[in-house]
């Protein structure tokens, strides 16, 4: 919407100001790796952090969340969970962020899902622009998120000692009005931003031998493809390639009785088409009890059948499954294998 | 079932540290109001009097020597329903480790000179001797899984012991990976319900809970192997909780 400069002693003013209204997380240096978290001073952000273990997800579709409590006395009460607080995450990578959008369009439209829509709507997003890939793993730029022109409130872009921000949508206009002491961007700041995005791109590589928009046809005609047997020989089913997944969005719901057996709550916790309990059914039939063809879904899935029911591909591109997975099953190499197949077939 | 309405439980230790009756110890101190719900009749390591009349039998440690048969045997009839209570009770555990060396040696390393005075054989889990209804897995339990349990079983319901490997929970808890730290971990293969609390605290999982019902062992073999382990650190890593189940697959294979 238009484009305003934040020096980084400003950024920093904005966060601690945030901090007294809003819940504020975002990217936090943990153990040698880097994880969302609420943080409570400005000083706890790695802004420039490569990557996450998990995504940005969690603060929208908690791992864990209980979506109601009730009693079994008088005739079953329920009671709503308690109403989420007002959120800021910042530091989400463009990745995400489309990630993020698809998350919106499946838990938003349709069949909605209100505990979702709650968190959501009093949520705002201060993306940041990549600059740098985050390591070999990601292949952003192969899947066309390497950059974003919505679904962000702000969007920071680093230009050494300030950002550039651009204001998305009203809320976030609102946002940075009330809480950052801004300056117009001048002729040089202008000038510096589009030698920084310029800069940016050819530092990323494209990652798959073929165009993106062919994914979904070359996994249609791969059903029958002997790479998943190999992947299934291969794969733990430790569900670390779904559980850190940006666009995952399988869960479980329990009921979880206290000690008097009468009040309870029900909570909904991440679930995973890898492991084998998921599609066993009562009666213990299991329509996926191999690991092969789990995987299998799992790809068609990122690739396809997400981009059929929803218009937006399964896959951003942001490589965590690729590094967690211990057997180095991969987005890109399982995609790259199934296009040399049909490339040696036709 | 008591005159209160309340079901009589009990506890019972074979070969074990007592460490998981500690642990229900610590659960009552956290939850006093189970035993708003149940009668704890039997239980030595907290109480003095003994009752013989219940309908749930928890049963810690495991079975080591022929004597201890009859007595599992006599449980097992008096009791509606068996619960194996850790590690020792549902896999043998580290007691199984004895079957690695001869027997007369292990006698005398532990008994000296009266190693003859002693009876013992190779350990076993309880369910070698009496059918077993459910085991709460761990070395030690997990004291919230075992209030779930209880509260699972008041309800006439099948307990919520996972069926997912430890690395779920630890994903979810944002732990780095021990392989990205260069260290190995059987998280992959492992029962969950732990919480992943080693990994959390920076150990590795050496699978107390057991293994999953369909690990993938071949590739956690190699998983292992790649980060440097010979045959012998995996054989030594297998078989710190799991000795009696690594002995069975093998004795299956001939």
């Amino acid at each position: 919407m238009s484009l305003t400069i934040l020096s980084k002693q400003a950024f920093q003013d904005f966060v601690a100001r945030i901090l007294a209204d809003y819940r504020v997380a975002g990217p936090t240096s943990k153990d040698g790796g880097y994880i969302f978290e609420e943080i409570h001073d400005p000083a706890e952000l790695c802004m420039d952090y490569p990557t996450t273990l998990l995504p940005p997800k969690k603060f929208l579709l908690p791992t864990r969340e209980v979506l109601f409590k009730y009693t079994r006395q008088n005739g079953g009460v329920l009671k709503d969970a308690p109403e989420p607080p007002p959120t800021v995450i910042l530091g989400v990578h463009t990745c995400d962020l489309h990630a993020i959008q698809l998350l919106d369009t499946v838990f938003c439209s349709g069949h909605f899902d209100i505990h979702y829509m709650n968190r959501r709507k009093k949520t705002l997003i201060v993306s940041i622009e990549c600059l740098n890939p985050c390591d070999e793993h990601s292949f952003c730029k192969s899947m066309g998120t390497l950059t974003a022109d919505e679904g962000y409130d702000l969007h920071l872009t680093d230009l050494g000692d300030r950002y550039a921000v651009d204001v998305g949508t009203q809320a976030g206009e609102q946002l940075i009005s009330k809480y950052a002491t801004t300056k117009a961007a001048d002729k040089e700041d202008i000038q510096l931003l589009n030698a920084v995005i310029s800069a940016k791109w050819p530092k990323f590589p494209y990652r798959l031998d073929f165009d993106v928009s062919e994914l979904p046809s070359i996994l249609e005609l791969s059903m029958k493809s002997s790479l998943w047997q190999e992947l299934g020989d291969r794969c733990l089913a430790c569900a670390a390639c779904t559980n850190v997944c940006p666009t995952c969005f399988c869960f479980d719901v329990k009921d979880e009785v206290e000690l008097n057996l009468v009040d309870g709550q029900r909570v909904r916790m991440w679930d995973s088409c890898q492991l084998d309990e998921f599609a066993t059914v009562a009666g213990g039939h299991n329509f996926r009890a191999s690991r092969a063809l789990r995987q299998r879904h799992r790809f068609m899935r990122k690739g396809k059948y997400i981009l059929d029911a929803h218009k937006h591909l399964g896959c951003v591109g942001c490589g965590r499954c690729a590094r967690a997975c211990l057997v180095d099953i991969t987005p890109v190499g399982v995609f790259n294998e199934l296009y040399r197949q049909q490339e040696a077939g036709s | 079932m008591s005159a209160n309405g309340k079901p009589k439980i009990a506890f019972f230790d074979f070969t074990s540290c007592e460490g998981c009756q500690l642990t229900v110890v610590d659960s009552l101190q956290d939850h006093p109001e189970l035993l708003n719900v149940v009668e704890i009749v039997q239980f030595r390591e907290a109480m003095s009097e003994k009752g013989e009349d219940y309908q749930i039998a928890f049963i810690e440690g495991s079975c080591t020597r022929e004597s201890d048969e009859a007595r599992l045997k006599a449980i097992r009839e008096r009791a509606s329903l068996v619960v194996a209570l850790g590690t020792c009770a549902h896999l043998a555990g580290v007691n199984a480790l004895k079957a690695l060396h001869p027997l007369e040696d292990v006698r005398k390393y532990v008994y000296g000179d009266k190693w003859e005075w002693y009876e013992t054989y190779d350990a076993r889990p309880i369910e070698a001797v009496i059918p077993v209804d459910f085991a709460i897995p761990g070395c030690p339990i997990d004291r919230n899984e075992f209030i779930a349990v209880v509260k699972a079983l008041l309800l006439g319901k099948k307990p919520p012991i996972p069926d997912y490997p430890v690395c779920v929970e630890c994903r979810l808890k944002e732990n780095v990976c021990m392989y990205t730290k260069g260290k190995v971990c059987l998280g992959p293969v492992t029962r969950a319900g732990c919480g992943a609390i080693c990994p959390t605290y920076g150990s590795s999982c050496e699978a107390c809970r057991g293994f999953i019902s369909n690990p993938n062992q071949d590739s956690m073999k190699d998983v292992l192997a790649e980060a440097g382990l010979s045959v012998d650190d995996i054989m030594n890593i297998y078989t710190m909780f799991t000795t009696y189940q690594v002995r069975e697959k093998l004795l299956q294979k001939g």
